[in-house]
């Protein structure tokens, strides 16, 4: 078994068959006809006809970019000083394919030298049409037949190649050569199959007939895979088969029990592209909108902030829970000066570093958020809050910033308020929190890391922290029994082992990230929540 | 006949906009020269025409000779002039 490195070209994993395409022999640029001048002349047009109607027949067949390409290519081939320079090359008596060969070679690298990216990549297109017409005058077909599903391994693949290849054949394409935005990949994604490019020794090291796998978002190939790497790929195929069939069923269904209780499935997201995907897996909102993101070049501006939560907000249509900058000494934001600390996790960070510096870093965004809210359901949530005087500040603070907009005559309208709960003060003392808040959503990465003293980032101890151990599922136990509605917005929300059992110990809405809404709504609908909430019971055992 | 047009078309003389041009072209008796600068190739040639490297904006001469260069230039004009595709 060996493991090949290339360019990821186009992504998914396939296990096939290897079908190689050796190159075609190279061409003697000196090679010289018998003297007959005028013979080998009618064999070069006779070459370039022949050449043209199967680039026609091609043409036919060929759609989009590949279509344009072979237009092109097709003038090439008719072009009256391509030949003519092949006709003077071979009155000095070199052959039809020398010549044709030679005069290509000569255009090719005048285009290539020009500064435009897009003509110099078409001195490829004039090299490929001297080796259809060398192809034509060696009675060799260029054409590439498939005869069973296999995964094409070859040195490049150009466009007039790549039509007539049988899709419901081809199962990949590997080449030597080649680069991540070529037409090769292009097409290979436009099929949807997996293609690695500029995968050195695949020639050299690929018999014809070998199994491989191909995984087209890691850019590998591995030859002769051993029964481990076989299993592997197969459970990864058979798991994007699921999600792919989960995704159908219940894209547009709304996340529940077997027995129709709602428990919502939202999406995590930290952008507008994120956000439109959770959108296309069937989100039935947002559970958490990471802003911290936004501040990777500096705090935005009110202004900005009222920009991208109205953008996120129209590509949404549905309920946006907002979290309010969770910022700390782990991440150094420009132009905010966070001294340096010994324990950033336990340090100035979320709503202290907020409430420390109101007119810096907390009312903008709320400014920002209050204003978008006028057109849309908006929510806002306060991270690493640990006793309700942090709650109480923060209210008022907001409650300020409206009505400092109504006055300035700034439309503006409240929201609900709620708070992650991720620090042990927060979860233990929940129920001290009720008249303050709307909502609370459990941040179970940071929590169990607090709980079980795990710093997540730290190998050495990392394994230690048990997202599913009695001492975090007490805490959510006791969470869920303050009577505020209760969400997760932690990694564990997209486990299906973990999804319902906490569904069972009474969190009614949990968000994850875009790509597990389908999942989580199917395991979900597998159980009863009475069923759910047994497997709650015997995991607090 | 000639004809000094600026290039209209938005990716300049790339494969699909000259293969329209010299599709055209070859239509016509005439004999069809462009120029940049001083460079001059024949437009009925593809090759010629994509190594002129022509930029949308470029000022092209375009020269016509023969029976048919009314006619010739009257198409070609436009063609350069508009949006190839």
């Amino acid at each position: 078994m060996n493991v090949l490195r290339g360019v990821p070209a186009s992504p998914g994993l396939v296990i096939g068959i290897a079908q190689v395409l050796r190159p075609a022999p190279p061409v003697d640029i000196e090679a010289r006809h018998t003297g007959d001048a005028a013979g080998e002349i009618t064999r070069l047009e006779q070459a370039i006809q022949s050449a043209l109607l199967r680039l026609d027949t091609l043409r036919g067949a060929a759609s989009g970019q590949t279509a344009e390409i072979l237009e092109a290519q097709r003038e090439m081939l008719d072009d009256p000083e391509l030949k003519q320079g092949a006709e003077e090359l071979i009155n000095d008596n070199l052959s039809a394919a020398a010549a044709i060969t030679r005069v290509a070679a000569s255009y090719a690298e005048q285009l290539a030298s020009l500064p435009d990216e897009y003509l110099a990549a078409r001195a490829e297109d004039v090299r490929e049409a001297g080796r259809r017409i060398v192809a034509e005058l060696r009675g060799i077909s260029l054409e590439v037949r498939l005869t069973h599903p296999a995964i094409l391994v070859a040195q490049d693949l150009a466009p007039a190649e790549t039509v007539g290849l049988d899709p419901a054949l081809l199962q990949g394409i590997v080449t030597e050569a080649g680069s991540a935005t070529g037409h090769l990949a292009i097409v290979a994604q436009g099929l949807d199959i997996p293609a690695v490019v500029g995968a050195a020794g695949v020639l050299s090291q690929i018999a014809e007939g070998t199994t491989l796998i191909v995984d087209g978002a890691q850019g590998t190939v591995t030859i002769a895979p051993d029964e481990q790497s076989l299993k592997a790929a197969r459970e990864h195929l058979a798991a994007t088969q699921r999600d792919k069939q989960d995704l159908q069923i219940y894209r547009d269904r709304q996340g529940a029990s077997a027995d129709g209780i709602p428990i919502e499935v939202f999406a995590n997201i930290g952008s507008v592209a994120e956000a439109r995907k959770a959108v296309e897996m069937g989100a039935e909102g947002v559970g958490l909108f990471r802003t911290e993101l936004l501040a990777a070049q500096g705090l935005p501006t009110e202004e900005e902030q009222y920009t991208i939560y109205a953008e996120v907000a129209a590509v949404l249509q549905r309920p946006l829970i907002i979290r309010t900058f969770d910022i700390g000494g782990d991440k150094p934001i420009p132009g905010l000066d966070i001294p340096p600390e010994a324990n950033p996790f336990l340090g100035w960070r979320g709503i202290r570093l907020a409430l420390d510096r109101p007119e810096t870093v907390f009312l903008p965004q709320i400014r920002a958020i209050l204003r978008t809210a006028v057109t849309h359901d908006l929510r806002i949530m306060l991270p690493m809050v640990a006793t309700p005087p942090e709650v109480k500040q923060a209210r008022e603070l907001i409650e300020q910033a409206y009505q400092n907009l109504q006055k300035a005559g700034q439309s503006a309208r409240r929201v609900p308020v709620g708070i992650m709960v991720e620090t042990p003060a927060a979860a233990l003392t929940l129920d001290h929190f009720k008249d303050l808040i709307d909502f609370a959503s459990i941040g179970t990465n940071d929590l169990v890391q607090y709980t079980y003293a795990v710093d997540r980032t730290n190998a050495q101890v990392r394994e230690r922290a048990q997202p599913l151990g009695l001492a975090t599922l007490r805490l959510i136990k006791q969470i869920c029994q303050t009577g505020i509605p209760i969400a997760v917005c932690g990694q564990l929300a997209g486990d299906v082992q973990a999804a319902p059992l906490l569904a069972g110990l009474g969190v009614r809405e949990l968000s994850v990230a875009p790509a597990r809404v389908p999942s989580i709504k199917r395991v979900l609908s597998t159980m009863t929540l009475a069923e759910m909430q047994n497997k709650a019971e015997e995991a607090l055992q | 006949m000639e004809r000094t047009i600026t290039l209209g078309s938005k990716s300049g003389l790339h494969a699909r906009p000259a293969a329209v041009f010299v599709q055209h072209a070859k239509t016509f008796k005439s004999q069809i020269w462009l120029s940049k600068k001083d460079k001059t190739v024949s437009g009925k040639s593809i090759l010629s025409v994509l190594a002129l490297g022509a930029q949308q904006g470029d000022e092209i001469l375009l020269k016509v000779d023969g029976a048919d260069a009314e006619v010739a230039i009257n198409r070609l004009v436009p063609l350069l002039e508009g949006d190839l595709g």
